[in-house]
């Protein structure tokens, strides 16, 4: 559930008193019709709240936890496990480290990584809320997110596949499975890592710690999957162009 | 409202098949530009005037109206046939050429022609009228030759149907799966039309907004199509490549 325009209004005020919308709006980015419709309908996105909290130079995670329905961020948030940092690294960027870990004959370096290996990109990756998922699943995860919350397996499949989770069931689904809750978060791209308190290294130092065996299974389910999409991706184009050379 | 809705329609449909002329010169799917202009065709052949200077060429017993049923006939015949192909339909392609649909066509034809010869049809009259208000038998004559003449169209659109509905559901680009739940749209509205004879005098505008709504749904479908080609082919976006 988005946040509640009036407990919005209110920490609007107490963090900018003299701003006007106009300022708020011009500072953020956000197009005044926007946060007026939101306002309008009592309604105001996460998304919208993180934009000015971050304008202002404030940190969005505790603006967040001042919201009654994220009170579960305030204090020391419960820092991410391994899998979700792991999880959050792209494919490419997964790949690009198993070359990097095999012989010289091959493009690597035999060792892990060195300094001409170039930095792990930022989350969010293309398929970083699945990923995230799948990395904090333990078989019942969706089952319980679906019991807690009463949104239907097959909408919160749907979501995953376009890689996208609303910030409320992104909370529902790292306290279903007893994680942090800055995964979810960091996944669908509403914080960045560093908002999240995510130290700048977590990232590469998971990916380090990982067998080279772990790394190429992971790797090669990242693949798959990535095959799999792509395939899917042709089969319509196929389809597509098959329906324009009859209609078009 | 009603005259509004025909001229609305006539001018979409005049309109695409105008405009498909350069490229059926091209050679681009000439069949296309005949099914537009033949339903073209049928609207201008539903509206009084041209229908009375039609009918009065053959003979001023409205043989325009039979010829107007065997016009739809193979206008639809040909338009279900580009899109079962076009949309990988083989089980609604099987259903309008294998032998139930060649059944139905014989059936529909027959059914169009004995019940035409019933009536008593002379006197040019644009949607039979004047046949319908000569006695209760031709009324109920000319409600029953209208249902067997949108019998073989239903028959057509409702094997589609399926197709349609995976195509909307699928990951086929907007324009396309909008074009798919038009034909999905003209399909219901069709069958709908069946129900013309049962549907109460006092309600009667309703089987001029199924019809129309009908040839809309399937023409303007049609161009969302073909407008999602021109499109694609204007701004051709560069391969993304291996992003995952």
């Amino acid at each position: 559930m988005p946040l509640p325009a009036k407990a919005f209004q209110h920490w609007l005020h107490v963090v900018a008193p003299s701003a006007s919308t106009a300022d708020i709006c011009r500072l953020s980015g956000i197009k005044r019709t926007t946060l007026a419709q939101q306002l309008v309908r009592g309604k105001v996105a996460e998304s919208t709240l993180v934009s000015i909290s971050r304008a202002l130079k404030r940190s969005p995670l505790a603006d967040l936890a001042a919201f009654e329905s994220y009170a579960d961020l305030a204090g020391r948030p419960q820092p991410p496990t391994p899998a979700e940092l792991v999880s959050q690294i792209a494919t490419m960027d997964l790949l690009r480290a198993v070359i990097s870990r095999s012989a010289p004959a091959y493009g690597g370096y035999g060792d892990d990584g060195s300094a001409l290996t170039p930095a792990l990109g930022a989350a969010p990756h293309a398929t970083s809320v699945r990923n995230w998922v799948d990395a904090i699943d333990d078989g019942e995860l969706r089952h319980r997110v679906s019991d807690a919350t009463g949104v239907a397996p097959q909408n919160y499949s749907a979501q995953l596949t376009a890689n996208r989770l609303s910030p409320e069931l992104a909370v529902a689904t790292a306290r279903a499975a007893g994680v942090g809750f800055t995964g979810g978060l960091v996944a669908t791209g509403l914080l960045t890592e560093a908002e999240a308190g995510w130290p700048p290294e977590a990232k590469q130092a998971a990916l380090d710690a990982l067998s080279d065996g772990e790394l190429t299974v992971l790797a090669g389910e990242r693949l798959q999957a990535l095959g799999k999409t792509l395939r899917r991706q042709e089969h319509e184009q196929e389809q597509t162009k098959k329906i324009w050379e009859n209609l078009g | 409202m009603i005259a509004i809705l025909q001229w609305t329609t006539l001018a979409v449909c005049a309109f695409v098949a105008i405009a498909r002329i350069p490229s059926a010169v091209r050679g681009e799917n000439r069949s296309l530009f005949f099914v537009y202009a033949f339903m073209t065709v049928a609207i201008v052949l539903s509206i009084e005037a041209p229908y009375l200077a039609v009918d009065s060429v053959l003979g001023g017993v409205n043989l325009a109206n039979l010829l107007l049923r065997f016009i739809i006939f193979g206008t639809v015949f040909a338009l279900g046939l580009r899109i079962a192909r076009g949309f990988g339909a083989d089980d609604a392609l099987r259903l309008i050429t294998g032998p139930p649909g060649i059944a139905f066509a014989g059936a529909a034809s027959v059914a169009v022609v004995v019940v035409f010869l019933m009536m008593d049809t002379a006197g040019s009259s644009a949607g039979l009228i004047s046949v319908y208000d000569r006695d209760a038998r031709n009324a109920a004559l000319v409600e029953y030759y209208g249902a067997a003449g949108r019998l073989y169209p239903a028959y057509i659109t409702l094997a589609l149907f399926p197709a349609m509905v995976r195509a909307v559901r699928g990951g086929l680009p907007g324009l396309v799966r909008l074009g798919a739940a038009l034909l999905a749209v003209g399909t219901l509205a069709i069958t709908l039309s069946l129900l013309s004879p049962v549907i109460p005098a006092s309600l009667a505008y309703l089987r001029f907004v199924f019809s129309y709504t009908a040839i809309l749904g399937l023409v303007v479908g049609l161009a969302a199509i073909w407008l999602s080609k021109i499109l694609a082919r204007k701004m051709r976006k560069a391969h993304t490549g291996l992003t995952g």
